[in-house]
């Protein structure tokens, strides 16, 4: 296809050249360009200039012209650049003084075009594409372009400040790797083995960033930071140190001077140095202040995600992070002048609201990482995150004197999903099991308020998981679940909202999933009425919550197989068998068909024999690989190679033979399995018009045919005839005719 | 002006507002609360209720809010808000030797009405063979047990009112639309859409330079009604605001999700479901929720029971008063389509109706299934009977949705009971933070309202959002107070008479601004003020008749010019110059200067608004210098 196209290049090149032709949109161009950026990576050395001359002389005529479009001299430049990629087209290009002509810079601001964005931004990239080896570089420094690319950094555009950016780090990195790899050009790796003129380089762009951090504009210093944290985190030694020890000074003055827009920035420049430094170290500490400046709670939210970090920092960040979240829900033993700035912060709604998710979403982080926490009990923070959800809930005044923020907090969602969340993620230090009476009870207070908002109740469940997994070898947790659980969960099952039936019955799943194994909860989930609930939820109206109502129907059926099979157990099995039935053939809606496929396969996959099932499996098979969702027909086939395995690799419904051969054992799986409709499901499958499911299928064939090749001395022949009846390969073409006659 | 506080009761306002010479009565709320130290009255006779402990019952009791502090006959107007706050109306306008009138809209009317017929019912089909009142003496009233020896003016506490007295005190009533202007004597009072029921209003009472706004049972949630007017409560002198929610912290929508669940969850398990409840108002929005979750919960099949002597009624009423429904509801008239759906649920079968349990009901009932009735504090009409039907079962739930009582109280008479108790109250009156938002907007100069709204709630000390916040505090009155409206009237519009007009020569002094004198003869009669011309001195009739002397004319003189303008100092002090006075000492002072002219020994005080000559007997001196401070002035 290339060739055509190739033929095509001159006669698009003509068309593009022409200034009087109406310009092609920028997709076009673009496309064009992805185009020769494929051809070039698959030439081999092999040089697309040589064979296409047309290219220099659209390049020269676009170039020179006077009335060239924005967007074709853009084009043009990228074009240049990524031709001048290797060494025999730039050498090329140079010959013909197309690179000069088309990089200059005076040949750029001939005409206004030099106005326009994207020839700035073309420019920019057409350096960018060319900067593959050494003689670009050269041409970049010798033509004085460092101070163009300086200059555009502050330009107005974002796009174009970025990319002058990029190509900056470009440059400094090209600059220390080839003089670490070439030998021809550089020995060694230290600052003095760089090329004197690439030294030059180097130490002009690193003025500029110091000049930048030490200017009184802004913007300037943002733009400085910036460029600062790129080459930071993208560049090797030498010149990271060497900047480091240039900027330090800077870096000083601005955090003392303390601007509240620059703490991201500097955090992510502090981030980027090798944060166990001993100056870096220094630089955080005076970030963090005294903790008595408005700016200071923002740096500590980001020290506390720092991955390395030192020790002192970090604890430092902890002790400041925590304070808002202390203010709020206890008395606070920090002097007066912390108040202040703090108080002033939550008296106000907006400000109080964010601080305070800072706070605790920090200490989610924290107890992510399992941070040990020295300076405060563990119990007094998971104590103060309780009092703030229940503050949340209008249940508690706000404790801080002078200050009620409970006026801001009340019913307000954001911080209860946040507190929710942090209060989960608490779960993980064991201390905490001590407060669990306080925590089940803040929970139970959100599952039970009307006015909690659907998510916040997602939030609630998730959190009330965790925590059940954790205090599960409490005897006192079977109480909790069964006197006051229950019956919320029962009654969110009646909610007017559906994603509050969704999330309750998931959450069941999840709790009996938390509990497999637990006989008191297996127990109280049948006397408590929640099974004939869950069993009734299969006829919600919402398909979302049908599908989880089935998935929870499952677990509690997985659940009482541990048990001894009593009648009670039995009555279940049938009844969920006989709805979920009913589901797979006649529900509307995928998202439950699904899901009772996905049951069917986990009932399989257990470790006891569901002999209930195995007379549904046929229909299961069959119902399933005709349905229309194609994910239906996925878990189905996910059902079958369960089959597949548990019937191949021992049986347990069939007396297990001493005298049994091989082949024997394999001949009668290979019927049970073709009596439970399976090889009509595969090969059925592998006609699909869905690709997934036809690769699933074709992967089980293959499967089930070398089982049956490696299976020793086994007549292969008669075997798969005994089977089917008929040859795969046969058997898989009269379907194939059958349906396209269909 | 004058606000007089009958009711102390923040949702069941009764306030008398004197205002130019008019009376005018805010509201007769009816608080029934009293009948909770009573025992039910049962439509069938129970064992149980009539072998508990108490004294003889008698027959209803009702709490009439209102002491001597006003003489009713003197009321000239009463506005009523909303058909909960007029039930008192038999007792202020029956025999109290009220002539006023009674502003009231259609629907207010309406199924006020109803209910005051329906609370008539229940009371008269149990009637009581004696009524006593000795016990209300103090000296006995102290022996009597429990809370009753507890219960305060036990002496206000009054008979139901009979049909007859109904019908009379609402023929009194004039029906009004909103935004309709009625004057009033000096005021004209206009209704605004309130947005908490059918028909249920605020009021403006405004002269032509006063302004107040009278809210009561407001609500900013969309439900049947039309939604609340609030632009034309801007710019209030006084706004008296009453009738905010009575569970602030109950959020309408996430009871009504309660309310849904509670039910579903009782059907599920094959269990009935009680609500006591009013016939009008909240259940209209009740059977449209459960209209749509029923079929969505797989409870299609439930038939829900709707039993009051005014159900039909109440459910064909709201049906026809299409132009006070929400604009969604008025718009399936012109469909045509009920704009309820509860139409639809009655010719599915799924609601029923009926008068009483007696009849068609008992042969008809079928369970599971949901019944609605009164009275809401289960001491008459027939939730009583379904009490006691129901209450032994653990399977039924009694779901509270109204708020005027405490369910408690009300379950006393029925303990032990095994039936589940839900408390799921449905108020969607503006609640703090609405309204702290709305007077944001709206911006009244004064806000009035009833005392508990100026502290958290009791129980609830720490919720300080509770409760209203204002720049300046608002006034709060407490029941019999009367408050001193803090508005100071500066205007009143006077008319000319145009053979008065005719006769003015008004004089430019500044541009856009002409300035003329009047004389004439001031009338004041029903608050309104006319300019008469002067009559002119009749002749003197040649006749020797004695003149009465009551028909002098007053004396006309022609008046002096008025002088408007200021002196300036520095051309003063030229002019001055100019006439030969030299020697001039200025002298600042706080209001102006005091200029000294030494030769002459003449003081001259230039102040903002006058100015004074002393000279001592130089009256030619003191007239020119009159003359000279005259030219800078402006005469008229």
């Amino acid at each position: 296809m290339d060739s055509d196209c190739l033929s095509l290049l001159p006669a698009v090149c003509l068309v593009l050249a022409d200034p009087k032709q109406a310009p092609p949109d920028d997709t076009s161009l673009e496309k064009l360009l992805d185009w020769f950026k494929e051809l070039h990576s698959q030439s081999n050395g092999q040089v697309l200039l040589q064979d296409q001359p047309c290219l220099l002389e659209f390049i020269s005529s676009v170039c020179t012209s006077e009335t060239t479009d924005p967007a074709i001299l853009s084009f043009t430049l990228k074009l240049t650049g990524l031709l001048a990629a290797t060494k025999q087209g730039f050498h090329l290009l140079e010959e013909g003084g197309l690179l000069l002509c088309a990089f200059e810079r005076e040949a750029c601001y001939v005409c206004d075009l030099w106005e326009d964005a994207s020839v700035r931004s073309g420019w920019l990239q057409g350096l960018l594409n060319m900067l593959k080896h050494q003689k670009s570089l050269d041409f970049i420094c010798r033509n004085g372009l460092i101070k163009v690319v300086l200059q555009l950094q502050n330009d107005r555009s974002l796009f174009v400040a970025s990319l002058a950016n990029q190509l900056l780090v470009h440059i400094l990195n090209f600059l220390t790797s080839s003089s670490t790899t070439n030998g021809s050009d550089a020995v060694g790796s230290s600052v003095s083995s760089l090329r004197s003129d690439w030294v030059s380089v180097s130490s002009e762009i690193m003025n500029a960033v110091v000049e930048a951090l030490s200017s009184e504009d802004h913007p300037q210093v943002l733009r400085g930071l910036r460029l600062l944290s790129l080459v930071l985190s993208q560049c090797g030694e030498p010149i990271r140190s060497m900047l480091w020890k240039d900027v330090l000074v800077p870096l000083e003055v601005l955090i003392k001077r303390g601007s509240e827009s620059l703490t991201q920035t500097l955090m992510t420049v502090l981030q980027a140095a090798d944060t166990s430094a001993r100056p870096v170290e220094e630089l955080l500490e005076a970030m963090l202040g005294d903790g008595n400046r408005k700016e200071c709670f923002q740096c500590a939210a980001l020290v506390v995600k720092l991955e390395k970090c030192p020790e002192v920092s970090k604890r430092k960040a902890t002790g400041i992070i925590l304070l808002p979240l202390q203010c709020v829900s206890t008395q606070p033993q920090t002097e007066i002048e912390t108040y202040l700035v703090l108080n002033e912060q939550l008296s106000q709604k907006a400000s109080c609201i964010s601080l305070l998710m800072q706070s605790l979403s920090s200490l989610a982080e924290l107890a992510h990482r399992k941070f040990l926490f020295e300076d405060i009990s563990i119990h007094s923070i998971t104590s103060s995150v309780v009092w703030l959800l229940r503050m949340c809930s209008g249940q508690c005044p706000s404790s801080l004197l002078r200050i009620n923020a409970s006026i801001h907090l009340i019913g307000c969602c954001k911080v209860q999903r946040c507190g929710l969340d942090t209060l989960g993620a608490l779960s993980v230090y064991e201390e905490n099991v001590d407060l669990r009476k306080d925590i089940f009870g803040v929970l139970l207070d959100y599952l039970q308020s009307p006015d909690s908002h659907a998510t916040v109740l997602k939030k609630t469940f998730q959190a009330a998981v965790r925590w059940i997994a954790v205090c599960s070898p409490f005897p006192d947790l079977l109480q909790f679940i069964s006197h006051d659980l229950f019956p919320v969960l029962e009654k969110r099952m009646c909610d007017l909202r559906w994603e509050v039936r969704d999330s309750t019955l998931e959450f069941i799943t999840q709790l009996t999933t938390a509990l497999n194994g637990n006989s008191g909860f297996t127990e109280a989930l049948h006397t408590s009425g929640m099974v004939s609930v869950l069993l009734s939820s299969l006829a919600d109206t919402e398909g979302y919550v049908r599908a989880s109502a089935v998935a929870a129907v499952g677990e509690a059926v997985t659940a009482s197989f541990h048990h001894a099979a009593t009648e009670r157990n039995s009555s279940l099995l049938e009844k969920a068998l006989t709805q979920m039935m009913i589901a797979l053939s006649q529900d509307t809606e995928g998202f439950p068909r699904r899901a009772v496929v996905k049951a069917f396969t986990s009932w399989l996959k257990g470790s006891h024999p569901v002999t209930a099932l195995e007379s549904s499996l046929s229909s299961v098979l069959s119902l399933g690989g005709n349905d229309f969702d194609w994910e239906v027909k996925m878990h189905t086939l996910e059902l079958a190679e369960v089959l597949m395995e548990k019937t191949l690799t021992c049986c347990p419904y069939i007396v297990q033979n001493v005298d049994f051969s091989e082949k024997t054992r394999l001949t009668q799986a290979l019927s049970r399995l073709k009596d439970y409709g399976l090889f009509d499901l595969l090969f059925n499958s592998l006609l699909d018009c869905d690709r997934p499911v036809c690769e699933k299928a074709c992967a089980l064939l293959v499967r089930l045919r070398t089982l049956t090749a490696e299976t020793a001395d086994l007549d292969h022949s008669a075997l798969v005839l005994n089977v089917c009846g008929n040859r795969w390969g046969d058997e898989v073409q009269s379907r194939y005719l059958n349906k396209q006659q269909a | 002006m004058k606000l007089y506080c009958l009711s102390g009761h923040p949702t069941l306002p009764c306030n008398v507002l004197k205002f130019k010479s008019t009376t005018i009565m805010l509201d007769c709320g009816l608080d029934t609360t009293a009948a909770l130290y009573f025992l039910p009255l049962p439509l069938v006779h129970s064992p149980r209720l009539s072998k508990l402990p108490g004294w003889v019952s008698k027959d209803g009791a009702v709490n009439l809010e209102k002491k001597e502090l006003l003489d009713l006959s003197t009321i000239d107007v009463i506005l009523i808000s909303n058909y909960h706050c007029m039930m008192a109306l038999p007792y202020i306008t029956e025999h109290t030797g009220f002539t006023g009138t009674v502003y009231a809209t259609e629907p207010t009317l309406q199924i006020g009405r109803l209910l005051m017929e329906e609370l008539v019912t229940f009371m008269e089909r149990v009637p009581k063979a004696q009524a006593a009142t000795c016990w209300k003496n103090k000296e006995i009233q102290r022996l009597l047990p429990g809370p009753l020896k507890d219960a305060v003016d036990v002496w206000s506490w009054r008979k139901c009112y009979s049909v007859q007295e109904v019908n009379s005190a609402l023929s009194k009533v004039q029906l009004v639309g909103y935004s309709q202007k009625e004057l009033f004597g000096a005021v004209q009072v206009t209704p605004l859409s309130s947005g908490y029921s059918l028909g249920s209003s605020n009021w403006i009472i405004q002269s032509h330079y006063e302004k107040v706004s009278y809210v009561s049972g407001s609500s900013l949630l969309t439900t049947h009604p039309q939604p609340m007017e609030q632009s034309s409560l801007k710019n209030s002198d006084v706004l008296i605001l009453t009738g905010l929610t009575q569970i602030p912290t109950a959020n309408p929508d996430g009871m009504l999700g309660e309310f849904c669940s509670n039910l579903a969850m009782t059907i599920r398990a094959g269990g009935n479901v009680l609500v006591p409840c009013y016939s009008s108002g909240v259940i209209y929005d009740l059977l449209e929720c459960l209209y749509q979750f029923m079929d969505s919960a797989n409870l299609g099949s439930t038939p829900f029971y709707f039993i009051s002597p005014v159900a039909n009624s109440s459910l064909e009423f709201s049906q026809i008063f299409a132009e006070w429904l929400c604009q969604n509801k008025q718009s399936k008239v012109y469909l045509p389509e009920p704009p309820f759906p509860h139409a639809e649920l009655i010719q599915t079968n799924k609601l029923k109706h009926y008068p009483s349990i007696h009849g068609d009901f008992s042969s008809e009932f079928r369970q599971p299934c949901v019944v609605f009735t009164g009275h809401p504090s289960l001491r008459f009409g027939d939730v009583v009977h379904f009490m006691e039907l129901w209450g032994k079962s653990s399977l039924n739930t009694i779901i509270f949705t109204e708020p005027d009582f405490s369910y408690l109280d009300a379950l006393a008479p029925y303990q032990p009971l095994a039936m589940k108790c839900v408390y799921c109250p449905i108020d969607t009156r503006l609640n703090f933070h609405q309204v702290s938002k709305l007077l944001k907007d709206i911006q009244p100069l004064h806000v009035v309202c009833p005392e508990p709204y100026t502290q958290p709630p009791p129980a609830q000390p720490h919720r300080s959002d509770l409760m209203l916040e204002l720049q300046p505090p608002p006034m709060a009155y407490r029941r019999c107070s009367v408050l001193g409206l803090p508005f100071r009237r500066r205007y009143e519009r006077i008319h000319l008479l145009p053979e008065l007009a005719r006769s003015l020569v008004p004089s430019e002094i500044k541009a856009g601004v002409s300035v003329a004198t009047v004389s004439a003869v001031l009338q004041s009669k029903d608050n309104k003020h006319v300019l008469q011309p002067v009559p002119k001195p009749a002749p003197v009739p040649p006749s020797k008749k004695r003149k009465r002397v009551t028909e002098e004319p007053p004396e006309v003189l022609n008046p002096k010019p008025l002088l408007s303008g200021a002196v300036p100092l520095e051309p003063f002090l030229a002019m001055l110059h100019k006439n030969g006075i030299t020697e001039v000492k200025v002298e600042e002072t706080a209001d102006g200067h005091i200029l000294h002219l030494q030769t002459e020994d003449v003081l001259i005080q230039l102040e903002e608004d006058a100015t004074h000559i002393i000279c001592d007997n130089n009256e030619p001196l003191r007239t020119a210098l009159r003359d000279l401070v005259l030219r800078f002035l402006q005469k008229l």
